[in-house]
């Protein structure tokens, strides 16, 4: 039982992985405090007001604690994501515990979402979301630059009008 | 955002595949009012379908009566509340039930349908009028419905599904079951002469209008379950009694026993009547799910048609389909573990459609089962039928994976040929699924924490149906990335392949997928305005 880890980012050398943008990291941390302190302040008071005021304190920083954890956990999230752009499908790669990689025909893309919600867009950045035929394929970027999201998309529609195959 | 563009127009239906000038329905559509549409035909009189036809004017009774029902089951269930009935009560429930039957009049009073062009049309609407279009060169499938109520009335329900996610499709209800049956024909057969190429079309055409005098034959107005076999090569036929044991021996039967076993237990413990009246709607969900399986499936019959394989099944409610060929997106095989016992099993395909149905959700979600219980040799004949040579699972997972799956290894494992991917699993309930290659439309490859620490990996395919994925599941990390490595070009292949093989479906699929995904039900042009004159003159 030897741990034979090359996943699927084996580095095949026709493959070149290109990566979200470096701000995604930024935009998930904004996010997680985002959670994190409204939960820590009011489970923190509410614990405080029916209990006693060390238990508040206590749950508060500890939930504190349990985000600032989680943080170190993002870093190695955002880092799996990757997206590599071959000759007939793309790939998606992502996940740390779970590992997944998603390859897409062109041809099968039926539609391509752009979207950005508030913290994405304060950054200028957006996620890419590719459907196929198939509710169970789920291909995501998310944080690509705003400009090279435009782009990808446009590229890919492009080339799934190309490569349009019938269901 | 780029769902129908401008290059690829969403009605490509072609060539006109239907003598009718198009040209004509001009003229009876322009009274503006929308409740009068021209020469109104005798309702379903399928000869001339380029005209407006009306639905038939017994329909708002059918397509209320479920209303009907549950109102029905509602009243019972408050005199057994109240212990006496309220006279305000009734007249709440008689006002309701006209209120609902003078809606059905007016839905039906507006409601109007043609083909032209190979495209079937239908208008409808009051207030918003709603026109939609369906191109018959993307049906994936034609069923004629029949509820309990339209068999007595002789009445049948036309239903078109589309490949599209999100909608309903097209319905017709009612018409007259002779006349649905024979529409169904011709709706057919202009879909093949739509996806075929154009001089086929011209050729196909009078060959349909010659098939469609002998189906009419074959389905005399006396309903098709008495005469059991659909018209074509007889393939499969349900035994009733088998039907009834099977059920019993399912997770349903499982189920039902087990509520029936604990409302006697407790009716015996507790000595009081009351505590039926809280035990009464579980029991009555119970009995309705058996109902409904032993009613949708009862007496299924399966020929080979040249349209395709052709489906009748039902007690009270009997549905008619036809599956086209190459619409199959999986097949599946199921084996549950006191089905094995007596060597049956159930074998299922799954097409491309609406995932859920907004009414008969439950319906919707359970695959349609071509062999409900059946015999193995039964399963691997329409399996012969269904796919040409598969590949039978014969690669068994590696003895690591034994840590991580300890019981369903033992079923564990896959295989596949240039056309098609086998994989089974599942310990209790067996279940084997193919994929052809040319349906999958996107491949994935997931390792869990598990996994990783026994060097396993799993592959995953998904196809358009509406639940099966092929997993190939806990393969050695080398076997997993080599699978992965040569399924996407093996699948294209395959997709390139259909082309030249079955030039007609391939193409005619093909065609107008790309506008269709999005919205092909209603292939984007669906005109609605706020009053009559507006949808119509858009259809000038």
């Amino acid at each position: 039982m030897s741990v034979v880890d090359p996943g699927p980012r084996a580095e095949d050398p026709g493959i070149q992985w290109q990566r979200p943008s470096r701000l995604l990291l930024r935009a998930r941390r904004i996010q997680a405090g985002l959670v994190t302190v409204p939960v820590a302040l009011g489970a923190g008071i509410i614990a405080g007001a029916a209990g006693s005021r060390e238990l508040g304190l206590g749950l508060g920083l500890g939930l504190l604690l349990a985000g600032l954890l989680g943080e170190r956990f993002l870093a190695r999230r955002v880092a799996a994501w990757g997206y590599a752009e071959r000759r007939d499908d793309l790939m998606v790669r992502r996940g740390v515990l779970i590992r997944r990689l998603s390859v897409i025909p062109y041809g099968r893309m039926q539609f391509i979402d752009v979207t950005a919600g508030p913290v994405e867009r304060s950054l200028g950045l957006a996620t890419l979301r590719m459907h196929t035929a198939a509710a169970a394929s789920d291909a995501r970027i998310p944080g690509l630059d705003g400009a090279v999201a435009a782009k990808l998309r446009d590229q890919l529609a492009s080339l799934g009008e190309a490569q349009a195959a019938g269901l | 955002m780029t769902g129908p563009e401008p290059g690829a127009p969403p009605g490509i239906p072609g060539p006109p595949g239907i003598p009718g000038p198009p040209g004509i329905p001009g003229p009876p559509s322009i009274p503006g009012p929308p409740g009068i549409p021209g020469p109104p035909g005798r309702a379903g009189r399928p000869e001339d379908i380029a005209t407006w036809h009306r639905l038939h004017p017994l329909s708002p009774l059918v397509r209320t009566g479920r209303h009907f029902m549950g109102l029905g089951v509602l009243v019972i269930l408050l005199l057994f509340a109240n212990q006496r009935p309220s006279g305000s009560d009734l007249v709440i429930d008689l006002v309701t039930v006209a209120f609902l039957l003078s809606a059905g009049v007016i839905s039906w009073l507006v409601t109007r349908w043609q083909v032209v062009g190979g495209v079937l049309r239908i208008d409808t609407g009051l207030l918003r009028r709603d026109s939609r279009r369906f191109p018959l060169s993307q049906v994936q499938a034609i069923d004629v419905v029949q509820t309990g109520l339209a068999r007595v009335l002789g009445l049948a329900e036309l239903r078109l599904r589309m490949a599209g996610a999100d909608s309903s499709g097209g319905r017709l209800a009612c018409l007259p079951l002779a006349h649905a049956e024979q529409l169904r024909q011709r709706l057919l057969s202009m879909a093949q002469a739509a996806g075929a190429a154009t001089p086929a079309a011209g050729a196909a055409t009078p060959a349909a209008g010659a098939a469609t005098p002998a189906a009419g034959a074959a389905t005399p107005a006396a309903g098709y379950l008495e005469q059991h076999a659909p018209p074509g090569r007889l393939l499969f036929r349900l035994r009733s009694e088998r039907l009834a044991g099977a059920i019993a021996l399912s997770r349903t039967g499982a189920y039902a026993g087990a509520v029936i076993a604990a409302v006697v237990s407790i009716v015996a413990l507790a000595r009081s009547p009351a505590v039926v009246g809280y035990l009464l709607p579980v029991a009555f969900g119970v009995v309705l799910a058996v109902w409904r399986q032993f009613n949708g499936e009862y007496g299924t019959a399966v020929s080979a048609a040249p349209e395709g394989l052709r489906l009748r099944s039902g007690l009270v409610q009997t549905t008619a389909e036809t599956i086209r060929p190459g619409r199959v997106q999986a097949v599946r095989l199921v084996e549950p573990l006191l089905w094995r016992a007596f060597g049956w099993c159930r074998l299922e395909v799954d097409v491309a459609g609406p995932r859920q149905r907004r009414e008969n959700r439950s319906e919707a979600q359970r695959l349609r089962a071509l062999i409900p219980v059946g015999s193995r040799a039964d399963a691997e004949e329409m399996l012969g039928e269904l796919l040409a040579a598969p590949p039978s699972p014969s690669r068994p997972a590696p003895p690591n994976a034994r840590w991580k799956a300890p019981l369903v290894y033992h079923f564990l494992a896959w295989d596949s040929d240039d056309r098609y991917v086998v994989a089974s699993r599942g310990r209790v309930c067996r279940k084997t699924s193919w994929v052809p290659l040319e349906k999958v439309q996107s491949i994935r490859w997931v390792q869990g924490p598990v996994q990783r620490r026994l060097g396993l990996a799993s592959v995953r395919l998904d196809v358009a149906g509406r639940r099966v994925t092929a997993s190939i599941a806990d393969r050695d990390v080398a076997e997993a990335q080599e699978i992965l490595g040569r399924l996407p070009d093996l699948a294209r292949a395959a997709r390139g392949g259909s082309h030249f093989a079955s030039g007609g479906t391939g193409d005619g699929t093909g065609d107008g997928t790309r506008a269709s995904g999005r919205d092909g039900t209603r292939d984007g042009t669906r005109a609605s305005g706020r009053d009559g004159s507006e949808g119509m003159v858009n259809r000038g």
